[in-house]
């Protein structure tokens, strides 16, 4: 109770009312506890061999109080970073993560260059690069809508109580060309990437179990970003929530209320891999499968528990591609 | 045959109980020394080997650079997309307060993922807060501090309290702290000691190593991770192998004895032989029958040796870790671990010394004929037909001893030393009959004079059996010319080492930070605490004194840096003949691309004055022109010494790693010292006064030899063994002989002044040809073996005293060894002893 209290003194909390400013707003809010930079894609080569991809740096505030770096390799946060790829054709999975602190520029985020990177993976709003043992991914990405602005008044709550909430800026089509080095090979890619940004103090409350997080690229050039947060009891917890965005680039609030996420029964090591989507309003009925069972990744480090991220196909009243995110099945929430 | 091993071999080994069991013990002190030293050798320089490797995981590569890498340099690496790993790793020292123990300090980034990291893994509560704190420390469970404990440590030269905040499992001590702090304690900060590398699976090691080269400035070097740890490797290799040699001297004494006993009892058993020959056994298989009673001796030899060699290994390893921690690198000694390969090792060599001694006897044995069953006396003819012989092979041996001492090193190794003395060694065994005829001869007149008709008796014996009686003088000859080799290589160090301290301490005081004094260790103190010395009242000069462990050429060199004014006023440096020692430190001092460098250095890779060497600092490569070479003792890896403000040029850090002291003339030192600790109270330094510094080096000097002079001690117990060993066997032989003096009128104390006297002309004999011996050998031991492998020379000096005292404790025990079987002779019947014939 006392280091909610203290948080509460040092870190800002997200509250309604906040006003954007971009690009500013693309990077770093040391204010704030934690934040994260999301990127995830469905690309393809030219033979249609299909790929997906998620780039992640997350930065986390190691201390509560004295945020002031005392030398260069004083941990006042900590960035972590998680690559992956779903090499969809031959099902295996490639993924591995990044600890790193700031230190002499080892991680970090540089409004200045447009930045943001842990140690060799590096993400700007127009190109992304990053390398492990596996593969090397180049991408040069480009917006075709503004950024999105979820929730209301500039906030997506998550749970009652104030600052249970996060600014939270997405963009819902960017697209993407580049190069990825697999196994010694080349292969040119296209393809649609999504990127998300949230920052936040306090996020989950007490009772939530975990999220599962959709995002959604229809051919229609729409987009949807629905997530379902779970209670610990077993029900949903209704600041359940989403966003529309039309071909426009305009964005439609969804309540709880507005949409359903069902799991249709195929599961992979308990996470639900298949579901049913539904958006009335929108006349939306959408089943949504994945290409590849094993996208699981994190648990390499005390850092991050395990979670599901992965690549998604969706067919019903429209076709499209997309992400799922699984948080809270095999194990705790992240605290992040 | 079983039958006939036990009657003709086992039951008189039975029946001489006394002497069989001092031949085992020969051959079990010999190989005890052997395994002790290998045991203790293994043990004392095997835990630095896995050392804290294995805590940043796998890696193949790192990237190092003198005074350490940049780490804006790591950052540029680590943000640069290549599929590899780095890991930035500090290293340092520090002191437990409580137990004042020294245990490597290791600064990693402890946010990364991997076997210690700070979050939790390692026993702590891994709050990610403790990263923060400078005061937080991991330790390995060995060290035995649990989590939350308060821990006094000395880093360089300061003392703080530091909390423990996890503890993780490694095989060695270790205390790990998170790299921003260890980067304050150790005073480092924006350096990184080396970046290790982990490759993807699979890679070219040497491409990547080309690739990464060629991404960092010169003076950095990417190589084989570890690659100084395998040049201290080699150097600690250097160091047993040495130890090794000196550990088979006792084996060598011991194989002489093994021969005296098998030609003794060869000779002994004469009629037997020829009986059984003559009841139809081969040659073969009396030859085989001696080989095995060698073997017997061989066999129990090396089992009780493998005992006792574990019992002295535990002393062994205590000297020795000593002498590693001072001279090569700091590492506890670890566990004593008697492998299946050690036991193989002590039962074969036990065995195989013991047959090849017993060929010539057993080949004697097998030549027996079956009618010269009954005579006697031919073969000691023989003996003396073949002394013409054996002074050729002598001759030949020495020749070839000279030619090996004029030999260079191969890798590093004096070989062709250790051939040299191996081949005069034997020389001398295959001279020996000679001159004990001489002497025998020669002192047979002396000895009648001075001790009447018993003197002349044992004059005639030793001349008699002058094969039996030349192999025991040359056992002892050997013992006693290692004993005064050894002693007059170390006398000539010690003596060389003090007159080169006397010219190179000069000033009233030395202050290093007080957790140096380990070989590889060198911490550095605040660059304010040279200020605050200078600045007391009563000091004159202060010459700062600043160490690097770089890598020359492949091997590990010091670098350092001085104030080349200061010297040159102040200390009396010695160069190599013709160089102006003046004209060399004025030039230094100008701060221009100058070094000097130490004779060890210069021998080691072949440098001289006027040449030009190339040296890695921090991230630039300057060639530096030798002035000069000057003579120094302190380390066999070699100095490098540039003036300080050469140094600090490239390497920026002012932070000295130990200050010399010039008091000002009229001002007592005491005081100024007095004066200096209390200006410096608060940080942790060790001050030592001139007087101090040099008792000090001159006692690591003698723990250093102390493990010689113990493997001395054992090789002269052996010989002495030996010879009352050898004397019972002479007088059993001999039993008719003394049985007939009796008869013929010699009292009981004649017969045994007689026994005595014959001991004392041996030792006479081996204690100057064992003098000798031991002054030729010292020549290779000092110009060869020493030269080879250390790279200094030393001046000849006789330990005059030392050797005396030795010779004659040695002369004293071979007279005592002699009591017993002067009993014997004496006490024997006359009547029954005729009787028997």
């Amino acid at each position: 109770m006392f280091k909610t209290f203290a948080a509460l003194l040092i870190f800002a909390i997200a509250k309604p009312g906040y006003r954007f400013e971009f690009p500013r707003d693309h990077f770093s809010h040391p204010d704030f506890r934690t934040e994260w930079w999301y990127w995830t894609g469905n690309l393809q080569d030219q033979t249609g061999r299909r790929f997906g991809f998620e780039l992640t740096f997350f930065r986390q505030a190691v201390s509560e109080q004295d945020r002031q770096p005392r030398h260069p390799w004083d941990a006042t946060d900590l960035y972590i970073a998680h690559l992956a790829l779903s090499d969809i054709s031959t099902g295996r999975f490639h993924h591995s993560e990044r600890v790193n602190r700031a230190g002499p520029g080892l991680a970090g985020v540089d409004a200045a260059r447009g930045v943001i990177w842990n140690g060799n993976w590096r993400a700007g709003l127009t190109q992304l690069e990053a390398v492990n043992e596996d593969f090397h991914l180049r991408l040069d990405l480009s917006t075709t809508k503004p950024p999105v602005i979820h929730g209301v008044n500039g906030v997506s709550p998550k749970a009652a109580g104030e600052g249970h909430a996060s600014h939270y800026i997405s963009f819902s089509r960017l697209e993407s060309k580049g190069a990825l080095t697999l196994g010694g090979r080349t292969f040119e890619l296209t393809g649609t990437a999504w990127m998300d940004h949230e920052f936040f103090t306090h996020q989950l409350g007490p009772g939530q179990a975990g999220w599962d997080w959709m995002s959604i690229q229809l051919e229609d050039r729409t987009e949807l970003m629905l997530f379902r947060l779970r209670r610990k009891d077993g029900s949903l917890d209704p600041f359940s929530a989403g966003t529309y965005i039309d071909s426009a680039g305009r964005p439609r609030h969804l309540n709880a209320g507005d949409f359903s996420m069902t799991p249709t029964g195929e599961r992979w090591n308990n996470y639900p891999i298949s579901w049913r989507v539904e958006v009335p309003s929108l006349g939306l009925r959408l089943d949504a499968t994945t290409p590849m069972h094993n996208q699981e990744l994190g648990g390499d480090s005390p850092f991050t528990p395990k979670y599901w991220e992965g690549a998604m196909d969706f067919k019903g009243t429209k076709r499209g591609v997309g992400y799922l995110e699984m948080t809270g099945y095999a194990g705790p929430p992240p605290k992040l | 045959m079983t039958a006939l091993f036990l009657r003709l071999i086992l039951r008189p080994l039975a029946g001489e109980k006394l002497r069989t069991a001092l031949m085992v013990l020969a051959v079990t002190l010999g190989v005890a020394v052997v395994v002790a030293i290998d045991l203790a050798a293994e043990a004392a320089t095997s835990s630095f080997r896995a050392s804290m490797e294995s805590l940043t995981g796998e890696s193949e590569l790192e990237i190092a650079a003198t005074g350490g890498v940049d780490e804006n340099l790591f950052a540029r690496l680590a943000t640069t997309p290549m599929p590899v790993r780095l890991t930035p790793r500090l290293e340092g020292f520090a002191e437990v307060a409580a137990t004042r123990a020294v245990v490597p300090l290791l600064g990693l980034d402890l946010a990364q993922p991997g076997p210690t990291t700070a979050a939790g893994q390692s026993g702590g509560d891994g709050n990610l807060e403790h990263l923060r704190d400078p005061r937080s420390i991991w330790v390995s469970r060995s060290l035995g501090l649990d989590v939350n404990r308060e821990t006094r440590l000395t880093v360089n030269d300061r003392t703080e309290t530091y909390i423990v905040r996890g503890v993780f499992d490694a095989r060695d001590q270790a205390i790990v702290m998170d790299i921003g702090a260890a980067q304050q304690a150790l005073g480092r900060v924006g350096r990184i000691d080396r970046i290790e590398v982990s490759l993807p699976k699979g890679s070219d090691t040497v491409a990547w190593t080309q690739r990464l080269q060629a991404a960092v400035p010169t003076g950095v070097e990417v190589r084989p991770r570890g690659l100084a740890q395998d040049q201290n490797r080699k150097m600690l290799t250097g160091f047993r192998w040495n130890l090794m040699a000196l550990s088979y001297i006792s084996l060598i004494v011991g194989a002489f004895l093994i021969y005296n006993a098998i030609a003794v009892s060869v000779v002994r058993r004469r009629a037997e032989i020829g009986i059984v020959r003559a009841l139809g056994l081969t040659r073969g298989q009396v030859m085989g029958l001696f080989l095995a009673e060698s073997a017997a001796f061989g066999l129990a030899g090396g089992a009780l040796g493998l005992i006792l060699g574990r019992v002295m290994a535990e002393g062994a390893v205590k000297l020795l870790g000593a002498t590693v921690e001072q001279l090569y690198v700091s590492s506890r000694p670890g566990d004593i671990v008697l492998t299946a390969g050690i036991v193989a090792k002590a039962l074969f060599i036990g065995l195989a010394a013991s047959l090849i001694a017993a060929l010539a006897p057993a080949r004697e044995a097998a030549l027996v004929a079956p009618v010269e069953a009954m005579a006697r006396g031919r073969r000691q003819h023989q003996a003396r037909l073949h002394l013409g012989r054996r002074g050729l092979f002598g001759f030949a041996a020495a020749a070839l001893a000279a030619i090996a001492y004029r030999q260079d090193a191969i890798d590093g190794r004096p070989l062709f030393g250790y051939v040299a003395v191996f081949l005069i060694i034997a020389a001398a065994a295959w001279f020996m009959p000679a001159i004990v005829t001489v002497v025998a001869r020669v002192l047979g007149s002396i000895a009648f004079r001075t001790l009447g008709v018993e003197g002349l008796l044992a004059a005639r014996s030793l001349w008699a059996s002058v094969d039996r009686a030349s192999v025991l003088a040359s056992a002892l000859t050997i013992s006693i010319a290692m004993l005064v080799a050894v002693g007059i290589m170390v006398g000539s160090f010690r003596e060389t080492v003090s007159i080169w301290m006397e010219g190179q301490l000069q000033a009233d005081l030395y202050i290093r930070p007080a957790t140096g004094g380990g070989a590889n260790r060198y911490p550095t103190m605040s660059a304010e605490v040279a200020e605050t010395v200078r600045a007391t009242e009563g000091v004159q000069a202060v010459d700062r004194f600043r160490v690097y462990e770089i890598d020359f050429r492949g091997k590990p060199a010091l670098l350092g840096g001085g104030d080349s004014s200061v010297v040159r006023i102040s200390r009396r440096t010695s160069f190599m003949p013709g160089q102006d020692r003046d004209a060399i430190l004025a030039k230094m001092s100008q701060g221009g691309d100058y070094a000097i460098v130490s004779e060890p250095f210069a021998n080691k890779h072949k440098v001289r004055a006027g040449d030009r060497i190339t040296v890695p600092l921090g991230a630039a490569n300057p060639t530096f022109e030798i002035l000069g070479v000057y003579f120094d003792y302190s380390n066999e890896r070699g100095w490098i010494v540039v003036d300080r403000t050469t140094l600090l040029r490239y390497l920026p850090d002012p932070a000295p790693s130990s200050l010399a002291v010039y008091v000002r003339p009229g001002a007592e030192p005491d005081e100024v010292r007095r004066r200096i600790e209390k200006a410096t109270a608060g940080r942790s330094l060790a001050t030592f006064s001139n007087r101090s510094l040099r008792v000090e080096a001159l006692r690591i000097f003698d723990r250093t030899f102390a493990i010689a002079w113990a493997l001395e001690a054992v090789a002269i117990l052996v010989a002495v063994l030996g010879v009352a060993g050898a004397l019972i066997a002479l007088v059993i032989d001999r039993r008719r002989e003394v049985g007939l003096l009796r008869f013929l009128g010699a009292s009981a104390g004649q017969v045994k002044r007689m026994v005595l006297c014959e001991a004392g002309l041996l030792g006479l004999v081996s204690n100057g040809a064992g003098l000798l011996l031991g002054y030729i050998l010292s020549f290779v031991l000092i110009y060869v073996i020493n030269v080879q492998s250390f790279g200094w020379t030393m001046r000849f000096h006789w330990p005059v005293t030392l050797l005396i005292a030795a010779l004659s404790i040695v002369y004293l025990a071979t007279l005592a060894a002699a009591l017993y079987p002067a009993r014997l002779a004496a006490s024997l019947n006359p009547i029954e002893v005729i009787h028997e014939e």
